[in-house]
């Protein structure tokens, strides 16, 4: 899984410095400015290494593999994977259930895992949906215990874990301005050297080939889930995306092809791209509405944008789609 | 024409000469896209789009399998693989530096090279 990592010379301090590695499943790049930036990406490249050992649902070492093969008995894991599935646990309740993290066995029925792709009959996609349920899931402390008939993949929220705990060694490193790309899942500390803001194009979701938008930001993570970014079509013409709705096993086809967040924290941006991806134009809405902790862009079906008013001035779309404001309340 | 107003002209003349010079050298330097192409973790091309002729090329992976690398009109894709996916192909031109051009499969990057370390 886990290929190679990459970092330029030190010359000095106001000048980039760059790691790249193939590291879950996706390419990665990261680059940072300062005088500790080399060895920060040093730690950080490590640090990538050690989480994907713990996460990878295909590795028997693994912690995952781990908890997907206990039989439902609770076992002691990385703080890091008590951590991320607890939070999987938080924002599957705070999203109704349109994140799961044990939707795992109804993607890999998809072929989704595994690029040998096939609409399941709806018997069997029922029969696995009855083992879905990320509420009998239980974390105390670093023991975890997943129910015998289930599994779990912690796919949903791994990048964003990941360039969170990136930063955090960034920031501990004193590294002042960095940005990271995590198979397109961007984080960034601070602004560029010169003080101007980082820009974050999105791909627009009915022309892979090109942008949507481009986003302005500084100190902010910017993950989006799309329907291009995974996907098969069967012999009629029809596609089928990677991003399963929890409550029928298909893929989530409630109004939007593309969602993207905006936000502090990454693992915050990864779950709720997967969630409001799943839960569609009108509940995507109204949970930010509710929430407000988070900016956001959705692109509906039907060629529509659609973004949070604190993004105004910081969004320069780049497609024909028109593009309005979603209203606070 | 007196002297003042010769000197006058030759000087506007001068500076408006090394405006024009500075203006083409930054635009230049701004214009400058220097790509890398690297295969597993290696930069096995570095190519300036500016200055590079339009032509196709493959590249074969180490484990068997291929990318077809086309540069046109000052861009670059991958316009033909043997990868299950195709997810190389379906990026298209390579235009953010946050959005490189990635075979997963065949280990293969088409990315903006650092500005800096040219």
């Amino acid at each position: 899984m886990w290929g190679c990592s990459q970092q330029s010379p030190v010359k000095n301090a106001s000048e980039a410095h760059t790691a790249d590695l193939f590291a879950m499943d996706t390419y990665m790049t990261l680059k940072a400015y300062g005088d500790n930036a080399e060895k920060a990406l040093t730690s950080a490249t490590n640090r990538i290494t050690e989480l994907e050992g713990m996460l990878d649902v295909t590795s028997p070492s693994s912690d995952v593999y781990k908890l997907d093969n206990a039989n439902g008995n609770a076992l002691t894991v990385s703080p890091d994977t008590a951590s991320i599935i607890a939070a999987g646990i938080e924002y599957g309740r705070l999203t109704d259930g349109d994140l799961d993290i044990s939707i795992y066995p109804v993607l890999k029925e998809w072929g989704f895992t595994t690029g040998e792709y096939k609409v399941p009959d709806k018997q069997t996609i029922d029969s696995l949906l009855a083992d879905v349920d990320y509420s009998r899931i239980t974390v105390n402390g670093d023991s975890v215990t997943v129910p015998e008939d289930m599994q779990i993949d912690l796919g949903s929220l791994a990048k964003g874990y990941t360039s969170d705990a990136v930063m955090e060694i960034f920031r501990e490193e004193g590294v002042k301005s960095a940005i990271v790309s995590l198979g397109g899942n961007v984080q960034a500390i601070g602004k560029k050297p010169d003080g101007s803001d980082w820009s974050v194009a999105v791909v627009n979701p009915f022309a892979p080939d090109t942008d949507m938008c481009i986003v302005e930001i500084d100190e902010k993570a910017v993950i989006t889930s799309g329907n291009y970014e995974r996907y098969f079509t069967d012999d009629e013409g029809n596609n089928y995306w990677h991003i399963i709705d929890p409550k029928d096993g298909c893929p989530a086809d409630n109004g939007l092809v593309s969602v993207t967040i905006i936000g502090d924290r990454g693992i915050m941006c990864d779950a709720l791209s997967t969630a409001l991806f799943a839960a569609g134009t009108e509940k995507a809405v109204s949970y930010w509405q509710n929430d407000k902790g988070f900016d956001m862009i959705l692109v509906t079906d039907e060629g529509q944008i659609m973004y949070t008013p604190e993004l105004s001035g910081h969004f320069r779309n780049a497609s024909n789609m028109p593009a309005e404001v979603i209203s606070v309340a | 024409m007196p002297k003042g107003v010769k000197i006058v002209l030759v000087i506007t003349v001068i500076l408006f000469a090394a405006a024009v010079v500075a203006m083409f050298v930054f635009n230049r330097q701004a214009d400058r896209k220097i790509v890398e192409i690297v295969q597993n973790g290696e930069v096995i091309y570095t190519l300036d789009l500016t200055s590079e002729k339009d032509r196709s090329f493959n590249i074969d992976s180490p484990d068997g399998g291929y990318n077809t690398v086309t540069i046109s009109d000052g861009t670059i894709c991958i316009s033909d693989a043997d990868c299950p996916d195709h997810t190389c192909i379906k990026t298209g031109v390579l235009r953010s530096e946050t959005i490189p051009v990635v075979c997963l499969p065949h280990r293969l990057v088409i990315r903006f090279a650092e500005e800096d370390s040219q």
